[in-house]
């Protein structure tokens, strides 16, 4: 029913952690989850085949001729398919952003960040006129250590840059990393909440199936 | 469920996409770059030694020092971190965009193949 695409040209910035998110709560939420993960190191499909608790399918695709079917078939029989891009411009990625319903763009605490974000949302927002339609697009603030100054800095930036933000900051959470080698997602506590939230936010824009039974 | 039409996102998306580098491993390009007319003073090249007895040949490694102001090794120090990657890996990357062929093998962190 929807794609996502995930992207920034900056590697570290919590794509694939953002993509393990959307993924393990549809899954656990009984959603029908799939993913394309087009990054070289595998990261996501090697989580897949390790890690995740629950149904999920995972597709690793570099091949940008090969990438737009893949995702088309996907999407006819799931209810969400996550691309996850690799951490530099791509053809690939391109193409991503073409067929996404949603662009999620994450951001960690650092100037490259912001850089390669602004960039990647040029990026979209040439994709868009090509396409002749809107590809609503976010920037998703990751690894966000609340109360410090570089907390405070990155939003000052952020704003000045003009980028549109998605309402929900993830914390730098260990249930986060956690969810890295145990596969489960966090539905409890500050985690919880917070995935919650930016699941939430997301379903808000179109990216999710509003009917979505989030688990809790 | 709903089916989308993905057709033209290929076709609309084409001219954009070309100038982006491609992932596929058969379609890198990597055109020989023009040899230096000299080298500058703080460049040292040594060969690395050949292999012996192998049927493939691998791509002969040359080691490459480079002198720095101090100064200059910290920023750069800071700016691979900040970029998540290897100083080698920042400086070849920003050697691509001045149109030095670097492949996309050559970017590789090998500190987590190591790790």
């Amino acid at each position: 029913m929807s794609i996502i695409a995930i992207a920034t040209t900056k590697g570290g910035a919590g794509k694939t952690t953002l993509a393990r998110l959307i993924l393990a709560r549809a899954a656990l939420g009984g959603l029908k989850a799939a993913a394309v993960d087009a990054d070289f190191n595998r990261t996501l499909t090697d989580w897949v085949a390790t890690a995740a608790k629950h149904p999920i399918t995972v597709r690793h695709e570099l091949d940008e001729t090969k990438i737009v079917p893949l995702i088309g078939e996907l999407h006819n029989w799931h209810d969400v398919v996550v691309v996850d891009t690799a951490g530099a411009a791509s053809q690939a990625t391109i193409f991503a952003i073409g067929c996404a319903d949603l662009v999620l763009v994450p951001i960690a605490p650092s100037s490259a960040d912001i850089v390669e974000a602004i960039k990647t949302v040029n990026l979209i927002k040439s994709a868009a006129q090509m396409l002749r339609r809107d590809v609503p697009h976010r920037v998703v603030l990751t690894a966000v250590q609340p109360g410090t100054n570089i907390a405070e800095h990155i939003e000052k930036e952020i704003a000045k840059a003009g980028l549109p933000v998605l309402a929900t900051r993830l914390h730098r959470l260990v249930a986060f990393q956690e969810m890295s080698f145990t596969g489960v997602p966090p539905t409890t506590g500050i985690a919880g909440n917070q995935c919650t939230s930016f699941l939430n936010d997301i379903a808000a824009l179109g990216g999710l199936p509003i009917a979505m039974k989030l688990a809790s | 469920m709903s089916k989308k039409d993905l057709a033209n996102v290929t076709a609309d998306l084409s001219a954009l996409a070309s100038m982006m580098p491609t992932q596929r491993p058969n379609a890198i390009v990597t055109p020989t770059p023009a040899p230096l007319a000299s080298e500058p003073p703080a460049v040292k090249v040594a060969s690395a030694p050949k292999a012996k007895g192998k049927t493939a040949e691998p791509e002969p490694v040359s080691q490459f020092s480079l002198s720095l102001r101090r100064d200059l090794r910290k920023q750069l120090a800071r700016l691979a971190d900040d970029a998540d990657m290897t100083m080698r890996a920042f400086v070849l990357n920003a050697l691509k965009a001045q149109g030095l062929a670097v492949r996309d093998e050559d970017l590789l962190d090998l500190r987590k193949e190591r790790a």
